[in-house]
């Protein structure tokens, strides 16, 4: 029997961040995964993540897999990878599949972090080849290379959905369409304006009826619902697709939990079958933790610091640290975590409509039905103002936790304030330099430089472009207006890339001046 | 509260409906109808269920279908899916080839 002081399972964000906290405090940890990877679904996301400075905002995910990986390694965690744990007893004894053998293995706690796999759902045709769950598609394109398809419809509007959906169109495919039965888009508002600029339609009060094909998908039909979420007949709507990715929400994985015996209960707003924890993540049983989804759905960032919690619990719980020290770790932590549950999506807000900003201004339902802010609700948000000469324009509506442009601006053109989750507002009397740090800054892509008066009836859009090709210096094509149609003639007068834009390209395209607060992407013709 | 294990509680003639042939359980090949079916045959837990059709005890161990055959459940019995218990989660969590586990010798030595 291998000992340990504290055996984690999962390696993903909760699971390597618990690792480094108990290896800072002495512990000898064993980490296992049932990856060839480690990292957990860090390694495939490829977009700048939310957050605060300190908890690694506007850093791309697999960035933090990386950092996280490197500094348990540094602390002499042992990451053992292909590694299956079969099973968790009450005494903290697991048995893990390594290669072709079963091994023992016992810590005097263990850290539960699991994390989470994907829901499906059913309709005619859903086992054909060619149905997949998004975070497949992820996985298929961002860490194997290989595009999952060419035509694709996304179910599924929440976060998952709309960041995969971009990032199929990073990797070259034609998104036809996002669907959701729900009457409202899930996710981040800033996430679906990226993808409906570049025209993709949301379909929302619709789900899917059929999936087409004989040995693989050749087609999809979608339909839409009424308030009971059944069809409305004739509404059906075809497309001509290869590919129907599913993103409808993700159930914890917490098979290992119970096995032990830990009290479990059914709770739909933690997202399904969840251990019933106390507020340090500690399960029924004595010494046995949970960190990340599998104690309830969030967002990988909530996942690393609930890690970091554990990880200090843990250390506590065997005398590696007093109780004040696990208190002031606490402190910082539970700060932390509290920050990023606020906002219109905390998990106290889920399911409902939020229809006011905390700043009191009517949310764009235009963003929450079609994926845009619509023209004419734009100018009632404080980031979005008019100045002679170039200024940012913060198209950010909804009250998430998110706050580098603050940071990014050395000008202090931008500021949010204390409270992570309020709307970015334009400083009055800053001078904007035209430095392109807001714009790259932005996890959500929702910030743009603007000079609406050249003089001579032109004006200057500078948009973040994360795609390939790069249109070049000189190229004509259209202005799309925020709901993906184009709306003017655009030229591409710069094309800007630092290494601090960290692979956020900046394309600045000179418009009508008329189009100035209309243009927000450029299509090449 | 496990009132789904009233088997006095009347629920209905079983009534065929259009999607009865689609896949639920995709390991086990088990169908929407014969989930269906199965309530009316007195099968009113999950465990009960994975024991009758071995739903849920492939490949991937109910990982993809127990939500839905939950649900399904739920509307047949007519009861919400919070007042079904998940079935016993049993080792081992993954498939395993008997070669390796039949070789499992607890370390010694």
């Amino acid at each position: 029997m291998n000992r340990y002081d504290v055996v984690i399972v999962g390696a993903g964000p909760a699971g390597l961040s618990a690792a480094i906290e108990a290896a800072k405090n002495g512990m000898k940890v064993v980490v296992f995964d049932e990856n060839s990877k480690p990292g957990g679904q860090l390694f495939k996301q490829i977009h700048k993540f939310f957050g605060s400075k300190e908890h690694k905002a506007k850093i791309r995910g697999f960035k933090i897999g990386e950092e996280l990986l490197k500094e348990a390694y540094d602390l002499g965690v042992e990451v053992v990878l292909n590694a299956i744990v079969l099973s968790l007893h009450g005494e903290k004894e697991l048995t893990v599949k390594v290669n072709d053998e079963v091994r023992h293995v016992k810590g005097d706690a263990v850290i539960i972090a699991t994390g989470a796999s994907e829901n499906m759902v059913t309709f005619r045709g859903w086992t054909l080849p060619g149905v997949i769950g998004a975070g497949a598609a992820q996985t298929m394109m961002n860490l194997n290379k290989v595009r999952p398809g060419n035509k694709i419809l996304m179910l599924g509007s929440g976060n998952v959905g709309l960041v995969v959906s971009f990032q199929l169109m990073q990797a070259g495919c034609e998104v036809v369409g996002l669907v959701d039965a729900a009457p409202r888009i899930g996710g981040y508002g800033v996430h679906a304006a990226k993808v409906a600029r570049t025209g993709v339609p949301f379909y929302l009060s619709h789900t899917i009826v059929e999936a087409e094909g004989t040995d693989h998908v050749t087609g999809v039909t979608i339909a839409q619902v009424d308030e009971k979420f059944q069809f409305i007949p004739e509404t059906e709507k075809h497309f001509d697709v290869d590919t129907i990715c599913l993103a409808v929400g993700l159930s914890p994985m917490s098979q290992l939990l119970k096995n032990a015996g830990c009290k479990i209960v059914e709770d739909p707003k933690r997202g399904g079958v969840v251990p019933e924890v106390d507020e340090l993540g500690m399960t029924s049983i004595p010494g046995v933790f949970a960190a990340g989804d599998v104690s309830g759905i969030e967002e990988a960032s909530s996942a690393m610091i609930e890690g970091r919690i554990s990880g200090a619990a843990v250390s506590e719980y065997l005398g590696y640290i007093t109780k004040e020290e696990l208190e002031e770790k606490i402190k910082v932590n539970e700060a932390a975590l509290d920050s990023l549950r606020q906002g219109m999506f905390a998990p106290k807000n889920r399911g409902k409509l939020v229809e006011k900003t905390d700043e009191g201004i009517d949310v764009s339902m235009n963003l929450l039905k079609k994926g845009f802010v619509a023209d004419e609700e734009i100018e009632r948000f404080p980031g979005v103002t008019h100045r002679v000469g170039i200024h940012p324009v913060m198209e950010c509506t909804q009250n998430i936790p998110c706050n580098p442009c603050q940071e990014a601006c050395k000008k202090g053109c931008i500021s949010i304030g204390s409270n992570i989750t309020s709307l970015p507002i334009v400083v009055e009397n800053s001078s904007c330099i035209n430095c392109g740090m807001c714009v790259a800054s932005c996890s959500g892509q929702a910030i743009f430089l603007v000079d609406e008066d050249l003089g001579d009836g032109m004006a200057t859009v500078t948009l973040p472009y994360e795609f390939i090709p790069l249109p070049k210096e000189g190229t004509k094509g259209k202005g799309l207006g925020r709901d993906g149609k184009p709306v003017c003639e655009a030229e591409v007068v710069s094309v800007k890339n630092m290494k601090a834009f960290d692979k956020t390209n900046l394309l600045t395209i000179k418009v009508p001046k008329e189009y100035a607060m209309k243009a927000r992407f450029f299509k090449a013709v | 509260m496990i009132i789904s294990n009233d088997r006095l509680r009347d629920i209905g003639e079983f009534i065929p409906q259009p999607d009865d042939d689609i896949l639920i359980c995709r390991c086990e090949e088990i169908t929407k109808g014969e989930i269906r079916r199965a309530c009316h045959d007195g099968i009113f837990t999950m465990e009960e269920m994975r024991r009758y059709l071995r739903n849920g005890m492939g490949l991937c161990q109910g990982q993809t279908c127990s939500k839905l055959v939950k649900g399904i459940m739920a509307r047949e019995l007519k009861i919400s899916p919070l007042d079904l218990e998940p079935a016993t989660s049993r080792a081992p969590m993954r498939p395993i080839e008997m070669e390796i586990y039949a070789r499992d010798g607890g370390n010694v030595g």
